[in-house]
């Protein structure tokens, strides 16, 4: 771990400037997977801003029926809790409660949790000599290593790895929108927007500037998103990241599908919007056969390599379960 | 018939409870003397090679930092050159190399540099800026690349691990027995106590005392003052108390020395906290098994031939064997041919080390998955194979096993769990969408004594404290011994204080290996014999004891509290009046360190049996243990409540071992790529079921006078088979290679 000095932001302003000015200063939220990444010598930032004491911590409806506002230090615990969010957004209450521990969820936060980084090994240990992603142009130690947790969808020859996130496979299928606060003023950026795939660019995760901060997540108004069903495919009963997971929001029609919300988390180097599988579903009746001919479509470009190639099967097996357990929803 | 009331000692709570859930119980890296300064390693990141350079002026720059040591520099202890006089004490260095001994790299993961300095924040930032360049070579990273350089140990502390009994190739050719023969597969596990180790150094002229998270004192002591030629009491160690270890803490590792060089370099104490990840590397872990199993029996399923051949690694700088087969197959069923083979491959990773039943734990796993396949094989029930092959006697020294229970705990299992209602037919049985495997296995792990000494001083105030150089390590050890303190002196629990863990109380051994209640509570009987016997000197010199005159020899403990006549107990007097009328505060005795007696003539195993329930969705194939009932026949149970939680850690930990613990190496460089709890995954409480935990038979006082065999290990025993076998039952499918994860059970749907 390097020095670092840290400064205490007494409102947004002052933390965009603090950002903007020094491109080695990093916002600190919940500090779970920053301080870790620190530890680790990933993360070797000179000064931290910590963003705790700002007032970004409201969960509230917008105005005129437009959805509902998450504040980018909403911690994942209360989000998880919100009656609005469980009544309306079931998936992302469900999908917040199968991520991490009660501990860590209690400190992660909603801007935090959207800009965690990858878990793969060879990023995370930096006894590693090959990661494009911490070290552009050193190569990827996965392609041909340890890669069983790693993407089978829209990686690159630079990096197979993953965003780990459960919340944020939630936030996509949910259609979020990140706010976010930069020096020269504010601006929204869709959720399909805001993580990247890795191409030749691996080092860069999201598209947020160096000055900008989140200071709330918008969820549209989606009458049907509670009919919605999160599954998390893991090693063990809780606690692990995800293998594959899907958010699956369904707006049925006497059995028949109106429009389908699909994204997956633990196969691709942001959450996964499954735009082909919701094509193939559209329109269609709500049974097993159409689900499986959409999760085929979806994954039809999937590649595989050593260690993952069960997770193509495996999606779309998850995609199935989601969608059935959706559709049996009263 | 379970005999339950004649073993159960008391369910006592833990006399360390309360300072442990309030923290006022110190672990060994909470102690911080005067100008205590930490250290921080650099490691070597390639497998194999030379140090080429190490460029320390810049650490060596930073701030608080007060020395960097490796090969170049490091203090060199004056140990004996000789392996044997280096090896004449007790204790174990698992890796023979000294730390920092020479330019040579063996591991990932080796230290290859110390900061020390004022804090461990400025140590970390250092050790960051130290540049140690490597000359890499070629490393051997598996079984097959290591293949020349194979052995074939006859001996694994001297117990036999090739074994031959019989004509076993013959009878695996015969037409007219039934047959199986496979291969199970284990990888690499890895201890993870939630304590992790760590030692702090601190010399005063040529004594050093070390606070050291161990599970031997008394080795680490020896060790180190064998290291650097040094009077054994010239080296103190303290550690009161320790938060798990599972074998990870029994030798000395690398750590331990450096501490105390590092704190020779600096001129201050050192605190060396070995890091989670470092858990990985630079304290050993299981080694991964390849397991190949041939068994031929009858129609009726009377065992003919047992083959169990076992390859693991270790690595090139010390030697280790996971002996699986003489451990599981060496001591289960009646069988006229057995035959044995160990052969391990030394390979460029870090040194594998006792990790909880080391043999016995994979060995039963594969052994009891072949006798599930036996069993299919045969058609016939998987516990009434067993029991058709009981053994009276161990199978190799043809002796009898003493205060056996086995056929106990499988009738008490089966009639608890409710295997009478069990479908044969794998995929039979369901609940609602998902599949139900029932599974179970045979568990065993010997008895193990070792030689202590006790040292007891009692007050007129009735009160005694209880000295012994030994271990919790967060077993309850404090209370089993507390409990038979109080038994044996004959002194009410409440008012014995039993104290452990520190190098300057009489001997104590390793605690490893389940022997510490036998071991120790051996020496228990012993020294309250001495009491009593000190305290009857007193009384038949003293005019106004009833038993002025009587013969010291004639007198023994009569009740708690009194010592009197073995033949007329009413002439008897109290350990109080005694001290009080002689004008004692206390009075002190000590046992002598013997060699145990070893009795030839009868074998002794601890025995259990787990029947496990699994479910099972079939298209999202993720095993949930629902159910288990653990029948463990271990002699007498000292304290209840522990013994149980350590059957349920145990089998908690085989459940893991079964379906998600698994340490994997990176191919290209052999680092660890799992190294830390998020990504090792061990059971969490959602893994873990309800765990039904009964104990039967009787006290085995054949073996020791407390009549209790230890139950440290056991648990683990066979508990991945059951769950391996159950998850067969439920898929139809037998994965052979552990952890059985999501992705191995793909096909089942
Ligand atoms: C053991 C373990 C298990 C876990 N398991 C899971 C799991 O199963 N599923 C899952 O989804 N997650 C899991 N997590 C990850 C956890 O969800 C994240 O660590 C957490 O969400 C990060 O939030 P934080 O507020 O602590 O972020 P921090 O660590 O404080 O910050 C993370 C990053 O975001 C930046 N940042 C934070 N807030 C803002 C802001 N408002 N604007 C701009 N930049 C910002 C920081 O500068 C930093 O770069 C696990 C973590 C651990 C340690």
């Amino acid at each position: 771990m390097n020095p670092f000095s840290y400064t205490r932001a007494v409102d947004p302003q002052q933390a965009t400037s603090v950002i903007g000015s020094n491109a080695s200063a990093k916002i600190l939220a919940g500090g779970t997977n920053l301080i870790d990444l620190m530890k680790m010598g990933v993360e070797r930032p000179t000064q931290l801003v910590d963003i705790n004491r700002l007032p970004l911590t409201q969960i509230e409806e917008l105005p005129n029926g437009g959805g509902v506002r998450i504040g980018g230090l909403a911690r994942n615990s209360d989000v998880a809790e919100h009656p609005l969010i469980v009544q309306r957004y079931p998936v992302l209450s469900q999908a917040l409660l199968a991520g991490a521990s009660p501990q860590l969820r209690n400190l992660a936060t909603t801007g935090g949790n959207l800009l965690q980084r990858t878990r793969c090994y060879y990023f995370y240990d930096p006894a590693f000599p090959q990661c494009n992603k911490r070290q552009p142009g050193s190569g990827c130690g996965a392609l041909n290593g340890f890669n069983r947790i790693h993407a089978i969808l829209g990686q690159s020859e630079q990096c197979i790895a993953t965003n780990p996130s459960d919340m944020n496979v939630a936030l996509a299928a949910l259609d979020a929108v990140v706010q976010v606060q930069g020096a020269k003023g504010a601006r929204s950026i869709p959720i399909g927007d805001f993580h990247r795939l890795p191409g030749d660019t691996p080092n860069i995760d999201t598209n947020l500037q160096a000055d900008e901060l989140i200071t709330a997540v918008d969820l549209p108004a989606i009458p049907f998103a509670t009919r919605s069903h999160y599954l998390k495919i893991r090693d063990r009963a809780s606690y692990a990241f995800a293998l594959v997971s899907v958010a699956a929001v369904l707006d049925l029609q006497n059995g028949k599908i109106n429009g389908a919300r699909i994204a997956l988390g633990g196969v691709a180097h942001k959450p996964w919007r499954a735009q082909k599988a919701e094509a193939a579903l559209q329109g269609q009746t709500a049974d097993e056969k159409t689900f499986r001919a959409a999760a085929e479509a979806e994954l039809a470009a999937a590649k595989g390599y050593k260690h993952n190639s069960f997770k193509i099967e495996l999606a779309k097996r998850a995609i199935v379960r989601a969608l059935s357990t959706a559709a049996a929803m009263a | 018939m379970a005999q339950t009331a004649n073993i159960l000692g008391p369910a006592r709570n833990r006399v360390d409870g309360r300072a442990k859930v309030t923290g006022a119980a110190k672990y060994s890296v909470e102690f911080t003397p005067p100008k205590c300064a930490y250290a921080w390693p650099v490691e070597s990141n390639i497998a194999k090679g030379k140090i080429a350079a190490v460029d320390a002026k810049e650490a060596q720059a930073a701030p608080g930092v007060l020395a960097i040591i490796s090969h170049l520099n490091a203090p060199k202890p004056k140990e004996p050159a000789a392996k044997k006089e280096r090896n004449s004490g007790h204790g174990i260095r698992n890796e023979e190399r000294l730390p920092f001994g020479d330019d040579e790299v063996h591991y990932a993961g080796q230290y290859v540099a110390l900061v020390v300095a004022q804090t461990i924040e400025q140590a970390r930032y250092a050790a960051g800026l130290v540049r140690v360049t490597f000359t890499p070579e070629e490393p051997l990273l598996t079984m097959k690349a290591a293949e020349d350089k194979a052995k074939k140990p006859e001996t694994n502390h001297d117990e036999h691990v090739q074994l031959k009994k019989g004509d076993v190739d013959a009878t695996l050719t015969d037409s007219g027995l039934t047959k199986i023969e496979q291969t199970y597969i284990t990888p690499t596990e890895t201890h993870n106590p939630i304590e992790m180790s760590g030692t702090i150094a601190a010399w005063d002229g040529d004594k050093l005392t070390l606070w050291d998270a161990t599970q031997f004192v008394k080795g680490v002591q020896s060790i180190v003052s064998r290291a650097w030629n040094l009077p054994t009491e010239n080296v103190r160690v303290i550690c009161p108390f320790v938060g798990g270890a599972f074998g990870c803490k029994g030798a000395v590792w690398p750590h331990v020395l450096a501490a105390s060089m590092a704190a020779k370099a600096a001129g201050v104490p050192v605190k060396f906290h070995v890091r989670r990840q470092d858990m990985f590397t630079s304290t050993g872990h299981r080694t991964p098994t390849e397991q190949t199993i041939a068994l031929a029996a009858t129609r009726d399923g009377k065992l003919r031939a047992m083959r169990h051949v076992t390859n693991t690694l270790t690595s090139t700088v010390g030697e280790f064997t996971e002996s699986c087969g003489a451990r599981s197959t060496g001591v289960m069923y009646d069988s006229p041919a057995i035959r044995v083979e160990e052969t391990v491959f030394p390979v460029n990773v870090s040194t594998p080390t006792f990790m909880r039943a080391p043999g016995e734990c994979p060995g039963t796993y594969a052994l009891e998955c072949a006798m599930d396949e036996l069993a299919v094989a045969l058609k016939m029930d998987p516990v009434q194979l067993r029991l058709a092959n009981h053994a009276d006697n161990h199978p190799i020294k043809n002796v009898p096993f003493s205060a056996k229970h086995l056929r106990e705990c499988y009738q008490v299992g089966a009639e608890k769990f409710g295997w009478a209602k069990r479908n044969a037919q794998p995929r039979s049985m369901r609940d609602g969408g998902l599949l139900v495997g029932w599974g179970m296995a045979t568990k065993t792990y010997p008895a193990h004594k070792m030689n202590a000494a006790a040292k007891v001083i009692l007050r007129a105030d009735g009160s005694a404290t209880v000295q012994c150089a030994t271990h919790d390590l967060g077993t309850g050890a404090y209370t089993a011994f507390t409990q038979i303190s109080s038994e044996q002196l004959g002194i009410p629990f409440e008012k014995v204080t039993f104290e452990l863990g520190k190098s300057d109380f009489p001997f104590g051994p390793v605690a490893g290996g389940s022997n510490s209640t036998a071991t120790v509570g051996t020496a228990l009987h012993e020294v309250a014999g001495l009491l009593h016997n000190a305290l009857a000197q007193l009384a038949v010199k003293d005019s106004k004891s009833p038993l002025y005159n009587e013969k010291a020899d004639d007198i023994t403990m009569v009740e708690p509290g009194r010592i009197g006549l073995k033949n007329a107990h009413a002439k008897s007097d109290s350990y109080i009046d005694i001290l009080r009328r002689a004008g004692r505060d206390s009075i002190e005795v000590q046992s002598e360190l013997k060699e145990p007696e070893e009795n030839k003539k009868q074998s002794f195993q601890s025995f259990g049996a787990d029947f496990v329930e699994v479910k099972i969705d079939p298209l999202l194939p993720r095993v949930q243990v629902t159910r288990v009932v653990s029948v463990i026949n271990c002699g007498r149970v000292v304290t209840f409540k522990p013994a149980r939680n350590q059957i349920i850690g145990g089998v908690n930990m085989g459940i893991g071992m079964a379906l998600m613990e698994a340490t994997e190496y990176d191919p290209q460089t052999g680092l660890p790529v799992i190294r830390n709890l998020a990504d090792y995954h061990v059971v969490t409480n959602a893994d873990a079921p309800v765990i039904d935990v009964t104990f039967v038979g009787e006290p085995d006082f054949a073996f020791n006078p407390i009549g209790c065999r230890g139950i440290g290990e056991i648990g683990i025993t066979g508990a991945a088979a059951a769950v391996a076998n159950a998850v067969y039952h439920a898929t139809g499918k037998r994965v052979r290679d552990l952890p059985i994860t999501p992705d191995k059970l793909l096909d089942i749907a």
